[in-house]
């Protein structure tokens, strides 16, 4: 939707239409597959007298071949094109991904047991709760200063590992405002399930009223 | 006849002391359905917290044990063992032979796996047991977790790598040395032909294993610092345990292809679909198994071109696995298929593993991988493909054999309704899962909207759990009630029914041999001549009993240490000096070893494990040293001179063992024991020279814990230190031997045995020497 009006593509429309194409193929994949050897059970199915196939292995045989290479080859080449073209999607997206916007505000991330400290641009430090002006990119530089945590916000479709003596660099963009969950993803102690944060996107003017406030103070 | 080689099934001797590959096998087998309950209990602990959003069944601390050890459990005491259990009982059957190659060493395997899953048990009752997630990411297992239970499950998991070291040579060795006359490596049964693979695969990632424990161990209870540094850390466990873990994947998937396709074979009376593509497709994916691990570490930040590499390989893997599971299918066309147990559920996990297979293919996309890491949607996933394709798989063999193994048939009926449950629970459980994608997982809470998928899912656990009780039942009804089976109730076609119901002791009347490729049994049976062959002992047990001890008092009472090392000496002694028959069959397929013995083919694989294990140790040193910005320069932290007197003096020591066995060879008695005693002297030179180094360290107050060049130091050659002192007691027990004036007579190919080993210590050295002290 956001395209539509001629914005910038987010983390969650990258993996949208990743996820698009990949559960499209996968469930038809599923379906036809499953169907299929269903289809030969219930096809094949021994009734009464069904006389026995002819190469049926004897007791005391060394195991037959069973020619069938052309048909296999078939069927692996058609899932091999499949799956090269879900390998060149995946690194377009990828590409996209990796690459970061360059007006992006940039935030300092520590994960710590259990829960999160952010460090804004002018050295604000706030704990727990992070605030964005939404449509601007936010570029995450993110450690801990423990274990390893892994810092999601699931519906901004954003995720990096938070790992100690190790900064990693992470990239979203909201465009709604509101209140999102940021938690860990990664198993971190008996804390892990209550390790919550939120990223607050607000309004562009709100939030430099707000932001400014801080530098004033 | 039975009666004069084992005693009577109903004494505890028989099981105590047996080392009969089927005994073996149908220990295995209970104890690992035992440890399927107390996993699946575990399951069911959680599931019930997560019937409700914000339940109070288990405590924060109580659900991540449960968590953690259900993970442990199932993946490295049910579901490999249960693999195994049937791979102890059939693989001989399958492949003609009397037994395992080493019987007692099989035994042994047994007994460490037992107790090694003892301690993990035991580990519950020291306050807290491991609660750090089945992949124990650093450094939340090391430095933030002091409690004493997690050093006792680690040690158990110790116990656990033992126990697969030990069976993995043992497989090795007898799939390549006992096959029947005419039984050529490529015609073997599907089921052998998986645990061949598995073992291989086995054999190099059980010691990365290994050396993970060992150097978690030694952080948590000698104060290394490799995994509390940020240079080591996090990233250093990761590449380690997923170098074990991604084999460890198709580890306890292989076996239960392997069962599948032997059973798709009988119940639908033609051959196998494309046979020699499917082993060729099985080829691929064990090699490619170890190149595939960074996808377990996408978002840690890894160079862009590694993760894109690790991404093609890892979607690449699905395209051999597309071979197998369509020529699997396909195998199905024309055919005239009797749904029988056995059938229903081989074809049932297919179904199920086709689903994990293409969620795989998913998260092997890095793009999608960023989002669905953590999630409940990997849970689903593993679930649907090592429970769905493993363990469902292995319940296929479970009843396929049932009949060979008791002479009895098992209840249809209950086996059909075993059958129904399972996929039903299955399905209910693990389904909604997928579509809990957006939850993370191991997390006791969860928002109100995903209420009725994680109740489906507790239903769902409560029905698969059950349908494993309607299957308890019916092996244990069957086994008092069960029709008589007869040879081979299934018309199947492989070795294993050639035979009675449960088979003799010995297996086969006549040794089996393909000749034209059709099975006749040659009358003359090499075991029957000459002293019978023995099929107990003492030692496998008293062994792993005082290993068990040694551990347990390492976290209890260092009593219990004192007593166990005690009783290990003994028993190394009683092994080493029993006296036990076990003979290789004087015909057979052996290709490509028919030159190298069993005990040199054993040897060999050993030290293969041990290159692995080195090699990771020596690797996790380059690691963080690489990484690492400051390093004391050669010379300064570490006396050269120490390095280049030991390096002097292991390269002697070589030579003196290399003129020991040339002196057995041509029969001198003197110079057999004097160049021995040399070695052991230039080995007790090694080690006070290693001793005095330390203790200038120390006097330096240089300890484990001082930084990463001292914890590198001191555990690498720690270990090729005890290493060395391992040999130093077998030269000690040869160099006892030899003066008797043993080797010099007869039997020095135990010297040439021990040689490698030597060797291989000395050559270990010859890369630590120059990696520690020159650069």
């Amino acid at each position: 939707m956001h395209k539509l009006i001629g914005m910038v593509a987010t983390t969650v429309d990258i993996f949208n239409n990743l996820w698009s194409v990949f559960s499209t193929l996968g469930v038809i994949v599923g379906i036809v597959v499953i169907s299929y050897m269903v289809y030969l059970i219930v096809r094949n199915r021994a009734r009464g007298g069904a006389p026995e196939p002819e190469d049926s292995p004897k007791p005391g045989e060394l195991p037959r071949e069973r020619k069938g290479a052309k048909k296999l080859l078939l069927s692996v080449f058609l899932s091999a094109s499949i799956v090269i073209s879900l390998i060149l999607l995946t690194f377009i997206a990828l590409d996209n991904l990796d690459r970061p916007p360059a007006d992006a505000m940039e935030v300092k991330v520590v994960a710590f047991q259990w829960g999160w400290k952010f460090y804004y641009p002018n050295g604000y430090e706030a704990v727990g709760e992070l605030r964005i002006p939404r449509g601007t990119a936010v570029k995450f530089y993110v450690t801990s200063q423990d274990v390893f945590h892994n810092m999601g916000i699931i519906d901004l479709r954003f995720k990096i590992d938070a790992i100690p003596g190790k900064t990693n660099i992470g990239w979203t963009r909201v465009y709604q405002a509101g209140v999102y969950e940021i938690r860990c993803f990664e198993l971190c102690g008996d804390g892990h399930g209550v390790m919550i944060g939120r990223l607050i996107a607000m309004e562009p003017e709100e939030f430099n009223s707000w932001y400014s406030s801080l530098q004033a103070s | 006849m039975e009666s004069h080689i084992l005693p009577p099934g109903s004494t505890v001797k028989r099981w105590l002391l047996t080392t009969n590959h089927k005994d073996v096998g149908i220990l295995y087998l209970v104890t690992s359905l035992y440890f399927l309950v107390v996993g699946g209990a575990l399951a069911l602990l959680f599931r019930l917290q997560l019937a409700g959003p914000n339940l109070n069944v288990l405590s924060p601390s109580a659900f991540n044990q449960a968590v953690t050890v259900h993970g442990l459990i199932m993946v490295l005491f049910v579901i490999s063992p249960l693999a195994f259990a049937l791979a102890n009982y059939i693989v001989p059957l399958q492949i003609g032979a009397r037994d395992l190659a080493f019987p007692r060493l099989n035994a042994l395997s047994y007994w460490l796996y037992l107790f090694g899953g003892v301690l993990v048990v035991i580990s519950f009752f020291q306050q807290r047991t491991l609660d750090v997630g089945w992949t124990l990411y650093q450094p939340l297992s090391s430095a933030f977790s002091p409690y004493v239970g997690v050093n006792t499950g680690g040690l158990g998991l110790a116990l656990l790598v033992a126990s697969v070291t030990v069976s993995t040579v043992n497989f090795v060795v007898t799939i390549f040395r006992s096959r029947a006359k005419g039984l050529r490596l490529t015609a073997l049964p599907m089921f052998t032909m998986c645990i061949l693979l598995t073992v291989l695969m086995m054999l190099y990632a059980f010691p990365a294993l290994l050396a993970g424990i060992i150097i978690l161990a030694s952080d948590r209870i000698l104060g290394t610092v490799y995994f509390s540094s940020p240079e080591g850390g996090a990233i250093l466990w990761d590449h380690i345990f997923w170098f074990f873990g991604h084999p460890e994947v198709y580890i306890v998937l292989f076996p239960a292809l392997g069962v599948i396709a032997d059973v798709l074979v009988t119940f639908s009376r033609r051959p196998l679909f494309a046979r020699r593509i499917i082993i060729a497709a099985m080829v691929i994916v064990a090699g490619l198994s170890f190149l595939v691990w960074g996808h377990h570490m996408f978002l840690t930040g890894m160079h862009p071109d590694v993760r894109r590499a690790f991404t093609v390989t890892t979607i690449a893997i699905s395209l051999p696995f597309d071979a197998i599971i369509l020529s699997f299918i396909y195998t199905l066309v024309k055919s005239r298929i009797e749904l029988k147990t056995p059938m229903l559920f081989a074809l049932g996990s297919i179904a199920i593993f086709i689903i994990g297979g293409i969620t795989g293919v998913f998260l092997g996309s890095i793009a999608l991988d960023y989002v669905l890491r953590g999630t409940y949607f990997v849970v689903a996933h593993f679930h649907y493909t090592m429970a769905g394709g493993g363990l469902v798989g292995l319940v296929a063999g479970v009843y396929y054999w049932y009949p060979k193994m008791t002479g009895k048939m098992f209840n249809e009926k209950l086996g059909r309704l075993q059958f129904i449950l399972t996929i039903i629970g299955f399905n209910m459980l693990y389904f909604p899962l997928f579509l809990s994608w957006e939850m993370p997982r191991r997390v006791p809470i969860y928002p109100e909207n995903l209420i009725p998928l994680q109740q489906v899912a507790t239903v769902g656990g409560f029905i698969l759990g059950a349908s494993f009780l309607v299957m308890f039942w019916n092996l244990l009804y069957s086994l008092k009630y069960g029709q008589p089976a007869g040879d081979n109730p299934w018309g199947a076609y492989t070795l294993e029914w050639m035979t009675k119901s449960p088979p003799p002791p010995h297996n086969f009347d006549g040794t089996p041999a393909f000749i034209n490729g059709q099975l006749s049994f040659i009358a003359a049976n090499g075991a029957a001549h000459g002293e019978p062959e023995t099929h107990l002992s003492v030692w496998p047990f008293m062994l792993s009993l005082a290993s068990f001890l040694s551990l347990l008092g390492l976290t209890t009472n260092l009593l219990f240490t004192l007593v166990g090392l005690g009783l290990l000496a003994f028993s190394v002694l009683g092994l080493a000096g029993e006296r036990f028959i076990s003979r290789e069959e004087k015909i057979g397929e052996r290709w490509p070893f028919e030159s190298v013995d069993r005990m040199k083919l054993a040897w060999w694989t050993f030290i293969a494990s041990e290159v692995m294990l080195f090699g990771v140790v020596l690797s996790a040193y380059v690691y963080v040293r690489t990484t690492s910005a400051t390093w004391p320069a050669p010379g300064t932290f570490f006396d050269i001179a120490h390095g280049a007197v030991n390096t002097f003096i292991l390269l002697t020591s070589s030579l003196t063992v290399v003129l020991a066995l040339a002196s057995a060879r041509i029969g001198s008695r003197a110079g057999t024991a004097g160049f021995l005693a040399a070695t052991l002297a230039l080995g007790v030179a090694f080690l006070f020279n290693k001793y005095n180094e330390w203790s200038e360290l120390f006097g330096h107050g240089i300890t484990f814990s001082t930084n990463l060049p001292a914890s590198t130091f001191f555990l690498t050659t720690g270990i090729h230190g005890a290493h060395v002192f391992a040999g130093l007691l077998a030269i000690t027990y040869l160099l006892s031997r030899a003066l008797r004036g043993a080797y010099a007579r007869e039997g020095h190919e135990t010297l040439e045995y021990f040689g490698y080993y030597w060797h291989f210590v000395d050559i270990v050295w010859v890369f630590i020497f120059p990696l520690f002290y020159l650069v």
